[in-house]
């Protein structure tokens, strides 16, 4: 059920370049659904999915945005920098978790006329001294957003939606996919947020001939939406033509809308003017490989409430299904 | 001693030339055996020859920031843009010295005593300045240094303090003199050491290395900027001199492998070397392409703190630079071993 | 021999944003047919003609992809709220005309904005902000959105207009003049026993990154790689380092270049008097000569510039006889490789 592995995939620890516990989850309910399991140096988990034809290289994200312990004042408090793109002016007093258990808070020094600024950021543990601190969570440790999630009927609301929507639709892919025509390649990527690093390696080794990147995308629709979006919360999923990581390549873009008309799935373009997925990376891997995003959209991205429809991702499931099946040539 | 003997060199990112041939002598005195690949990058090989043990790759770079001279006014004075980051507020009255000829030159600007208010507040951006030679019109200029002419600051190497030294190009001179001392100290297996180009201008040269190279690992030798002076608050220090090699868990470039790390940390602790993270994350180096051109390598960066980097005047302490060379080979004694544990 | 003024008035006007340039790539196609013994298009759009049978791998790319405009947002009352493809001067955009490549064909339309007597007298005084324009499609909004969707390419209205002096201007002449001067370097090869084999890399989305050549590179793995593009012509107001005369030559030097083939090249124009200059870049140049040099384990590299007035509009003016001397110099250098290339390629 959609909602059920969400919910499983919401949870473990994972930042970028911390995705151990992340990746063991996804790897226990994949396992009955792969050929094969591996992992790469970097942590990337592959699966595979045996078959003639063609090699399709879907990914999705395992890692999340969050931050790393620098140091500690001897009032105690930790000071950090972000893993990956946290917005400082909107991070500060929020809950927040480390991988061994440990909570906190994060809050943010008075601004007064200043600019927001990671600097201005810090956990509370609830130590009083640098050595304590240093004791709860030693330099190097990362923390993520505390997990609280809301029900909307058809809505989700939780931290990290992104990307882990889209790694619920990549599993429930696998489940779905039936006799092979192609062979497929599910790769869990790791530390997407600090710049598409684990897709790189991993296409570069897979060598696919086509690629598709599964993330979300921030949705329009929302009050003085600027610069105004077209993708819609609840409209079905959306195909990317363009953001500032890459162009949809048009055969597998065109593909993608071949396979909604194909299984009747209501469907939406979007164009994003800023942000990238793991299909940049895929697409100028070593002599160039068609490639394309389809998008979750998700209100508040990067926030703690980031919001999808699980109808959405359903569909995004059976679209995939249907391009991979019946549209890839 | 051999640091100022390697910053003596001159090397601006594109015009590597001169600091290859010296390193390139002195890696083959040590038992290198040395090639230099399509980007001038400088490879010296050592095998100790255990073919059971991970080949690694130690990577610093010897390209320095620098100038280059893009014209010449009709009144002889010379034009230039920066090569690699350099802050314009560090130009104004400083030596220089152009081409292979080590002409010298001086980049002036308005006297003080004919400053207004205005002039004072005003940064003076790189396309304001310009180099003079004393030349006294534009041929004579053209002569001795057409466009094209890489130009150094004239700031060579001076012990001062107790137990700093003061240079231009201590990014990253210093991570040159560690791969020396690493092909001195030895290794069981096969090591490269490569001295990489153009990293200033864009990690260029370390981009190619990863499509011929065969290393298992690598560990990048490098500087890193330490702020940690003039009553600056805690959280903008990034680190500290005279407090060790900074072993960073990440900068902007390359989140560092995590086991790979934490034995690195171990074998400083182990071994009494003195060590530190960095509380302030900034910074590009090398790593980011070496970890990622092809197939993924376990990567980490050791840098010594070097305060008023890519300024004229940079200055990092006698014990950090040693720290990071007894660090690197005692990492390379104990790899062989080491490795399983990395590898998990 | 092709009359590239024609050439380039044909191709200019063709569809081919970065990242949608199908039928630009196909047109280019069809023109290197005749002179190539194999050409083809790539996955990514790009166009790869291949000529010389043995001797090392050259690699000579312009890129043919366009700046342009894409639809995002369809108002309720039918305007169409757009992002850029690539660096479009927003201030070239307030009532421009364009064509949005429709469901049903390319129509027309023109960008429009608030009226200036409707603005502050201090609004007056800024340029428009991208986000207050939006095309105007003359249509109802109902008919809008059946015919574009976010996403649908919007080119900017730039016939090729010929001026004095064997000047031309028109929208896109970079880098489809670069693809010109190739097509002049195949036909200058003609009919001869070449010394190295040519790949001539009409590449795609130069202007959003350069995946085009970084991916070409990798597969043709090249001995050299010789750019083509353009740099800023003669304009006022302008650092005089930073722009050239019209009717020169332009050949780049600095790190991203490899000096001895930029010094063999200057050599070579002296040789076969074609006026060229040197240009300084002290960093990576923005063009496909950045991917190229980096490729695989390397390529020595070169940058080959034509200078070209009001760069990012729809009123790009060259000298054509520049191309023919840039063309007339690439072909030298081939022709002119012998058994000691590769001194050509070491430091």
């Amino acid at each position: 059920m959609m909602k059920d592995t969400l919910f499983s995939l919401l949870t473990p620890f994972g930042p970028s370049g911390q995705e151990g516990p992340i990746a063991a989850a996804i790897a226990e309910m994949i396992r009955p659904h792969a050929d094969e399991l591996r992992t790469d140096a970097m942590g990337n988990l592959i699966a595979v999915r045996h078959g003639p034809g063609k090699r399709i290289m879907f990914c999705a994200h395992m890692d999340q945005i969050g931050y790393i312990v620098l140091d500690a004042d001897k009032e105690g408090f930790l000071r950090v920098s972000n893993v990956g793109g946290v917005n400082p002016a909107s991070a500060g007093f929020r809950h927040v978790v480390f991988q061994n258990g440990v909570t906190g808070v994060i809050a943010c020094e008075p601004l007064a006329d200043d600019k927001p600024g990671i600097e201005k950021l810090y956990i509370d543990v609830g130590a009083d001294s640098r050595e304590k601190a240093l004791e709860i969570a030693p330099i190097g440790t990362m923390a993520v957003i505390a997990h609280q999630a809301s029900q909307m009927g058809d809505h989700v609301a939780a931290p990290y939606m992104d990307d882990r929507a889209a790694c619920a639709v990549l599993v429930e892919l696998l489940k779905a996919l039936g006799k092979p025509k192609h062979e497929i390649i599910a790769v869990f990527t790791v530390q997407e947020e600090v710049g598409v690093r684990g897709a790189t390696t991993a296409a570069y080794s897979v060598q696919p001939d086509f690629g598709l990147a599964i993330d979300v995308t921030p949705a329009g629709g929302v009050p003085k939406c600027d610069p105004p979006l077209p993708a819609k919360v609840g409209k079905g999923p959306a195909v990317k033509v363009k953001d500032s990581g890459s162009i949809s390549t048009p055969v597998v873009r065109d593909g993608l809308v071949a396979a909604a008309k194909r299984a009747g799935i209501a469907f939406q373009y979007e164009v994003l003017p800023y942000g990238g997925t793991d299909a940049r990376a895929i697409m100028v891997s070593r002599g160039g490989v068609p490639s394309g995003t389809l998008s979750i959209p998700c209100r508040y991205v990067h926030s703690p409430v980031e919001t999808v429809s699980v109808r959405d991702m359903e569909e995004c499931v059976r679209l995939l299904k249907v391009w991979a099946e019946e549209i890839v040539e | 001693m051999l640091l100022k003997e390697l910053t003596a060199c001159r090397g601006v990112s594109g015009s590597e030339g001169e600091i290859r041939a010296r390193l390139k002598a002195l890696a083959e005195e040590r038992g290198g055996v040395c090639t230099v690949d399509r980007m001038g990058n400088l490879i010296a090989r050592k095998d100790g020859g255990d073919a059971s043990a991970p080949h690694v790759l130690l990577a610093a770079h010897m390209d320095e920031v620098g100038l280059i001279v893009t014209g010449v006014r009709d009144d002889g004075l010379l034009r230039y843009k920066p090569v690699g980051g350099i802050d314009p507020r560090v130009m104004v009255s400083k030596p220089v010295l152009l081409g292979d000829g080590r002409v010298p030159g001086v980049i002036g600007a308005k006297a003080i005593h004919l400053q207004s208010e205005a002039d004072r507040d005003r940064v003076l951006d790189h396309d304001q300045l310009y180099i003079d030679i004393g030349a006294k019109a534009k041929a004579e200029a053209e002569k001795l240094c057409p466009p094209g002419t890489y130009a150094v600051f004239d700031s060579p190497p001076e012990s001062f303090g107790e137990g700093m030294v003061v240079s231009r190009a201590l990014d990253d001179r210093i991570g040159c003199l560690t791969l020396l001392s690493a092909l001195s100290h030895g290794y069981r297996g096969h090591m490269i050491c490569a001295f990489t180009v153009q990293e200033e201008v864009g990690l260029r040269g370390a981009k190619v290395l990863g499509h011929y190279l065969e290393h298992d690992l690598v560990i990048v030798l490098e500087t890193t900027a330490a702020n940690d002076v003039g009553d600056v608050p805690f959280e903008k220090q990034v680190c500290g001199v005279k407090k060790g090699v900074v072993i960073s868990h990440m900068d902007a470039t390359s989140i560092a492998h995590p086991r790979l790390r934490s034995v690195m940390e171990s074998i400083a602790a182990s071994a009494g070397i003195p060590h530190q993270p960095k509380r302030y994350l900034s910074g590009g180096n090398d790593a980011g392409a070496l970890q990622r051109a092809g197939e993924a390598k376990p990567a980490v960066v050791l840098s010594v703190p070097c305060r008023y980097i890519h300024s004229p005047a940079s200055v990092a302490a006698e014990m950090d630079i040693q720290a990071q060379a007894d660090l690197t080979n005692a990492f390379l004694d104990a790899l062989p071993t080491a490795w399983a544990e990395i590898c998990k | 021999m092709t009359d590239l003024s024609a050439f380039l008035r044909k191709i200019t006007a063709l569809r081919g944003l970065s990242g949608d340039e199908g039928p630009v790539a196909q047109a280019v196609f069809e023109a290197f047919l005749p002179l190539c013994g194999e050409v083809t298009v790539n996955a990514m759009s790009s166009v790869i003609g291949r000529m010389g049978k043995a001797g090392p791998r050259v690699m000579i790319t312009a890129h043919l992809d366009e700046i342009g405009l894409m639809a995002t947002v369809m108002e309720e009352d039918g305007a169409i709220r757009f992002t850029r493809v690539g660096g479009v001067d927003p201030r070239i955009l307030p009532g421009s005309r364009v064509w949005v490549y429709t469901e049903e064909g390319p129509m027309t339309g023109v960008i429009g904005a608030m009226p200036p007597h409707l603005l502050r007298a201090e609004e007056r005084k800024k340029n428009y902000e991208m986000a207050a324009l939006y095309v105007d499609m003359g249509l109802p909004a109902s008919r809008v959105t059946a015919l574009v969707h976010p996403g649908t390419p919007i080119a900017l209205h730039g016939p090729l207009k010929t001026l004095e002096n064997r000047r031309c201007a028109a929208k896109t002449i970079d880098d489809r003049g670069g693809v010109a001067v190739m097509l002049r370097v195949a036909e200058l090869l003609q009919q001869r026993e070449l010394p190295a084999q040519v790949f001539f890399v009409a590449a795609s989305q130069e202007e959003v990154g350069g995946m085009g050549a970084e991916t070409a590179a990798y597969a043709l793995e090249p001995d050299f790689g010789i750019a083509i593009d353009v740099t800023h012509g003669e304009m006022p107001g302008c650092e005089p380092d930073d722009v050239y005369p019209l009717d020169k030559v332009v050949l780049t030097e600095g790190p991203n270049i490899h000096p001895i083939l930029h010094k063999h090249l200057m050599d070579l124009a002296a040789k076969h008097r074609v006026d060229a200059v040197t240009s300084i870049c002290p960093r990576v140049t923005w063009t496909d000569a950045a991917s190229l040099q980096i490729a695989r384990a390397g390529v020595p590299t070169a940058l080959v510039e034509i200078p070209l007035k009001y760069m990012h509009t729809t009123v790009e003016t060259v000298s054509m006889d520049v191309l023919d001397e840039a063309a007339r110099l690439i072909a030298a250098f081939i022709v002119g490789l012998d058994a000691g290339w590769e001194g050509l390629t070491c430091f």
